[in-house]
């Protein structure tokens, strides 16, 4: 009997010791939290080798010996910032992706201004983005040219494959792209054309504000937020926990406006006629045909996504014509899929694996 | 055990608010508010504007018809540019040292997949 109960008794003494401590760094490292500034972030070494209006694209200082021969441009949703491909060090996709030997080009949308509203989808497809590939495929020396896109980044990527097939474009990642957009759930029906004036709303403010896209992204997991509060309290001891909630938390609330012109286009042509998915979207008259794709094409998933849902992600491979094509579906959210613990573990690797032989 | 909890209050309270606002009364709700606040923006920006023009002082739509000129322009630079085939761009950056240093060579090679 006094042999059992010793270890146990050794075991509540360590676990109270444990909690003691914590509690005691929890109070320390409280006060050092809301004494400190924010992280840095975005820091990995860069050059801007274009400008235009808020656009800028920038070139990653590559670090290896040698690097694979065609280089990779990144393309970042509409709604956020580019940064949460480059948060911090040990936590960058662009850090581990110079690291793998790759040569890394990224179109930074920036913030966009009241004289921006005008923008359409055609100004980024038919535009923006080629001219950044003729800008890349100038400063590389390459003709070919990978492109990695996330989210609306990745809607706006298959666009511009769809309507560039004879273009430069030799590899095409897409991370949680949606296509279907009846499966856009809670988004959906707050768009609803019977309530949603979508005409006046632009027609009033010209641009969306980003106060008006983040409390919209905050509605779809209302709790989120203060249960977030609660573990931050709970691993305040981590200087790990702290840094990632701290680069994630600020990231998640530095949203950009939405182009006014823009914001109309998607709302009527990708939300209430879902034409992307039924091959009926037309950019300056021509048609968005995503069968065109011919170049490999690889599209990554999040099984918990509540941005863009499993369910209006998962036909986009489908839909496109590549014979070399690969789904991935991986555990974690829409952010955890490309930055994070989790994304360090799956998503990176599984990016690197399938890019490396096709960047020859 | 409250850690579990935690995480259980957290995904059915999200549930709740979720079926809330997927509802039509949630909609119609919503829509009232974005019309009182559209109406309020409207007037404020009428007022503001009749205001300044008053002053004799650019009004926000004359600041925003600069801007949207200033960008026309660009991008006509832009195409013009383009059409000269020199797509090098007008940007100092682009021939700082850093960006136009020697770079490695392109050579590099996969991995060779495991054996087994």
């Amino acid at each position: 009997m006094s042999t059992s109960a010793a270890p146990i008794d050794a075991s509540i003494e360590a676990r109270v010791r444990r909690e003691v401590e914590r509690a005691i760094q929890r109070n320390v490292k409280g006060v050092q939290y809301l004494r400190s500034s924010d992280p840095v972030m975005g820091a990995t070494p860069k050059d801007v080798i274009y400008r235009r209006g808020t656009l800028q694209l920038y070139h990653y200082r590559p670090v290896a010996s040698e690097i694979y021969r065609v280089p990779i441009v990144m393309v970042m949703s509409l709604v956020s910032k580019a940064y949460i491909f480059d948060l911090g060090p040990g936590q960058s996709l662009v850090e581990f992706l110079i690291n793998c030997g790759f040569d890394v080009y990224m179109i930074d949308w920036g913030t966009p201004r009241p004289e921006d509203r005008r923008l359409r989808l055609e100004s980024y497809v038919l535009d923006f983005i080629p001219d950044c590939i003729a800008r890349v495929q100038v400063d590389s020396g390459e003709p070919d040219v990978s492109m990695v896109a996330y989210c609306m980044g990745g809607t706006l990527g298959v666009m511009y494959a769809a309507l560039h097939t004879d273009g430069p474009l030799k590899n095409l990642a897409c991370f949680t792209t949606p296509v279907n957009f009846e499966g856009m759930g809670l988004h959906r029906q707050w768009s609803d054309r019977r309530y949603f004036d979508v005409d006046r709303l632009v027609d009033t403010l010209g641009n969306v504000p980003p106060e008006m896209l983040y409390s919209s992204f905050e509605m779809l997991r209302p709790v989120q937020r203060i249960a977030g509060q609660i573990k931050l309290w709970d691993n305040m001891w981590d200087d790990e926990f702290v840094r990632s909630y701290r680069m994630f938390d600020r990231w998640g609330a530095d949203q950009v406006p939405f182009p006014g012109e823009c914001f109309r286009q998607t709302t009527k042509e990708l939300m209430w006629e879902n034409r992307l998915y039924k091959n009926e979207l037309e950019l300056n008259g021509r048609r968005v045909d995503l069968h065109n794709i011919t170049v490999p094409f690889l599209h990554v998933m999040a099984e918990h996504d509540h941005i863009a849902p499993f369910a209006a992600t998962k036909e986009l491979s489908t839909l496109v014509g590549s014979a070399d094509k690969q789904d991935l579906v991986l555990k974690g959210g829409h952010v955890s899929l490309v930055a994070g613990p989790n994304a360090v573990r799956r998503m990176w690797p599984a990016l690197d694996a399938w890019l490396s032989v096709r960047s020859v | 055990m409250w850690r579990e909890w935690i995480v259980q209050s957290e995904r059915q309270w999200n549930k709740f608010f979720n079926d809330v606002m997927g509802t039509d009364q949630y909609n119609q709700a919503m829509s009232r508010f974005m019309d009182i606040y559209l109406n309020g923006q409207k007037t404020l920006g009428e007022m503001m504007g009749r205001y300044l023009t008053g002053l004799n002082v650019a009004t926000r739509s004359d600041v925003l018809a600069i801007g949207e000129r200033l960008a026309a322009i660009d991008d006509r630079l832009t195409a013009i540019e383009r059409h000269l085939g020199s797509p090098s761009g007008t940007d100092e950056a682009s021939s700082s040292p850093a960006s136009t240093a020697a770079r490695p060579p392109r050579t590099r090679r996969p991995p060779a997949p495991a054996k087994g």
